[in-house]
């Protein structure tokens, strides 16, 4: 198991940064694929926007693009329909693979 | 370098039966081999299988079947693209004179691994491609007004043409009012927008110039090809277009000196309703805008210049298989061959394959 997905089983995401090239890398990775430095780890703010959004069943899920500018997709909470450019708060937990929800702030 | 033509084709018909893949591969290549009266297993050096199956060996296993030493022989995988691209790897072999003819071909069955890309973690748990499918309908509908009956006319479309293709998945009509009521999926995506995973296998031979004009009094030319790859993870690229077809097309047209108002015939990856407006919008073959008036008028005056075997949609979508079989119709065309699915004296065609919710594309033009 990957450090990452280490940390997101105890509900953490980490964001994984180099340093020297001053840039968040995704996929993560120990090693930055530019400089060949070891790549620093910090949690997420875990907040981001709304990128695109449909709904299944009674439930809507969507693209979100994290504040450290990663895109992933997961449920998204809300009471209205969503709107693109929305601000989320994101959860994450990883039991067999990646999970992550969002929920629409002053929901 | 070498000039590289198609030269003999095979197919099973695709089915939603679990069908062993060794079964189906043996099957279409035999067919393939067949196909060409003066051509045997000792004429042929090289054996490419095309697959996401998770058996090993199965190029050496194909070869030993099928009694070939080939002087080069292994698998390949790539998603949804892996037959266009085990051409595309037979091609340069061809090309480069490493072979003289080579077999390619491709085979998946119903329950295949490759419908879900695991390694994809930005995906979370939203891993099927339903969930992608619905993004880029969502967006599509956002910047076209994409309505949802343009969207089930492709879907109709696509199933009418499949009608005529003895090879296809569905031979039922599906009238657009009852793709608009079919099962929901999620609110931009019904059951009847998706291609369905099946069993199938699709065989091709490649040869060079000289063992071409050996073999085939009617050689079908590959004059163009383009393959890009923008990433692995679907969620770093923009909704709103498939930039890796685009620049494919780009490639392939420019090697064939084309454009792409000179094409007669074209197979696109429409892996869901969607992918064929955005394809047809990325090939330049018309607009964003206006790719949904462009279906509805192929629809309405019965013209098959697009997905005339019935694309994904209509044919079926067993992945190793799929982008020879786009390959195998595109021939028959250009060949004169498809009876009641013939477009009227086509001279240049196209192949338009993707992977993963359009991060990677393979384009192939070929000529008469």
């Amino acid at each position: 198991m990957t450090f990452f997905d280490e940390q997101l089983k105890k509900g953490s995401f980490q964001i994984c940064h180099c340093n020297n090239c001053d840039q968040n890398l995704w996929p993560p990775k120990e090693i930055c694929h530019i400089c060949n430095e070891e790549t620093e780890w910090s949690e997420s703010m875990n907040v981001g926007k709304i990128i695109e959004f449909s709904k299944k069943d009674s439930s809507y899920f969507g693209i979100i693009e994290l504040k450290e500018k990663i895109r992933v997709m997961g449920e998204i909470f809300s009471n209205d329909e969503p709107k693109i450019g929305q601000s989320v708060t994101m959860k994450a937990f990883f039991d067999t693979r990646p999970h992550y929800s969002f929920t629409v702030k002053n929901n | 370098m070498n000039d590289v033509a198609i030269i003999g084709t095979g197919q099973t018909k695709f089915s939603k039966e679990e069908v062993s893949v060794e079964k189906s591969l043996f099957e279409s290549s035999n067919k393939c081999i067949q196909s060409i009266s003066n051509c045997s297993s000792k004429d042929i050096d090289g054996v490419l299988v095309s697959t996401n199956n998770n058996s090993k060996y199965m190029g050496a296993i194909l070869s030993e079947v099928l009694d070939i030493q080939p002087r080069i022989t292994h698998s390949i995988e790539h998603l949804c693209s892996s037959g266009t691209n085990a051409i595309i790897s037979a091609y340069s072999y061809i090309s480069s004179g490493l072979v003289d003819v080579v077999l390619v071909s491709g085979v998946d069955s119903a329950t295949n691994p490759g419908q879900i890309l695991e390694w994809d973690s930005s995906r979370g748990n939203f891993e099927h491609p339903i969930y992608w499918a619905s993004m880029l309908t969502k967006a599509h509908k956002r910047k076209f007004q994409t309505s949802e009956e343009e969207l089930a006319i492709i879907s109709a479309k696509n199933h009418k043409h499949a009608i005529d293709n003895p090879h296809a998945y569905s031979n039922e009509p599906k009238t657009i009012t009852e793709i608009m009521n079919s099962k929901q999926i999620t609110d931009d995506l019904r059951i009847m927008d998706c291609s369905r995973s099946c069993s199938g296998s699709s065989s091709v031979l490649l040869a060079s110039e000289k063992s071409a004009k050996e073999f085939s009094d009617n050689p079908i030319w590959i004059s163009g090809i383009g393959q890009k790859t923008t990433s692995a993870s679907f969620t770093k690229n923009d909704l709103g277009e498939i930039k890796s077809t685009h620049v494919a097309a780009d490639s392939a047209y420019k090697m064939a000196n084309i454009l792409p108002n000179d094409i007669d015939v074209a197979e696109v990856h429409d892996a869901f309703s969607v992918c064929e407006l955005m394809a047809i919008s990325e090939l330049g073959i018309t607009s964003g805008e206006k790719s949904g008036e462009f279906v509805r008028n192929l629809f309405n005056t019965e013209d098959r210049m697009i997905n005339p075997r019935g694309g994904l949609i209509g044919a079926g979508h067993p992945l190793g298989a799929t982008g020879i079989s786009q390959t195998i119709e595109i021939t028959n065309q250009l060949q004169g061959k498809s009876e009641k699915r013939q477009i009227n004296n086509a001279k240049i065609g196209l192949i338009h394959n993707m992977s993963a919710a359009g991060t990677s594309s393979s384009v192939m033009v070929m000529k008469n």
